[in-house]
């Protein structure tokens, strides 16, 4: 298992936009991706758009993406990117 | 027969305007998150009014912070989100009261939200509110109205379940 974990900088957070792409994104990989808001300790499943919205990720908020599966290096590397770039 | 033996054998969902106005294919929208159906199908309302309504019975599975989107999860699984205007996230939450809260239980017509809808105008954002599913992969078909006028509990999707 991979995980990678993110501050979020977006004033805005987590909110429909990127909320879609990143789930989108996640959903490209054969691995299993899980997103946790380390804040509130909730958890969900990086695929589906309303679990992900529902952690209520904001501006300054540590999220953990814990990531597994065969292409879990690729789907990692690519992930944190994204963060980097969207959030 | 009891109600969970009932939705098991339910086939179809509906999805009900939760506002009074111009229900128009969510293609229209121009944003692509929505229009490019990235967030899943659904409609877009133009509201006439600021009084927002719950779309299905369900449960609030997402309350946005800023109060300009809620998240609807019925009993069928279907993830019902409605998103009022265009980037009124940047608001962060000015002009919206929301009536609800996260993990509330709704009924189907339940006022859940209201927008001072010339005030979002006149501070240059779009009131134009998609309404769909998240979810759009996990049914048969999601499908949306023709164009028309709504009034608030109109049937706007209906899903093949």
């Amino acid at each position: 298992m991979k995980t990678v974990e993110y501050v979020v900088a977006d004033p805005l957070g987590l909110h429909a936009r990127p909320a879609g792409l990143l789930v989108k994104k996640a959903a490209a990989y054969k691995s299993g991706v899980t997103l946790k808001n380390a804040e509130t300790g909730r958890s969900a499943d990086a695929k589906r758009i309303m679990g992900v919205m529902s952690l209520g990720v904001k501006k300054g908020n540590r999220i953990e993406l814990s990531i597994e599966g065969e292409d879990e290096d690729t789907a990692a590397a690519e992930l944190k990117a994204f963060l980097q770039e969207n959030l | 027969m009891g109600l969970f033996d009932k939705i098991l054998k339910k086939k179809e969902a509906e999805v009900v305007s939760p506002a009074a106005g111009r229900c128009v294919s969510i293609k229209k929208v121009p944003d692509p998150t929505f229009g490019e159906e990235i967030m899943g199908k659904g409609v877009a309302i133009e509201p006439a009014d600021g009084k927002f309504y719950a779309p299905a019975d369900g449960v609030v599975s997402t309350l946005f912070p800023t109060l300009h989107a809620i998240g609807i999860t019925t009993p069928e699984g279907v993830e019902i989100l409605l998103h009022v205007g265009l980037d009124t996230v940047k608001l962060n939450g000015k002009h919206f009261t929301v009536h609800v809260k996260q993990d509330d239980q709704v009924k189907k017509g339940d006022l859940i939200l209201e927008a001072d809808l010339a005030a979002i105008a006149a501070e240059g954002y779009q009131t134009i509110t998609p309404v769909l599913v998240c979810n759009t992969p996990d049914f048969k078909e999601v499908v949306p109205v023709a164009e028309k006028d709504v009034a608030a509990g109109d049937v706007v999707l209906q899903i093949k379940l």
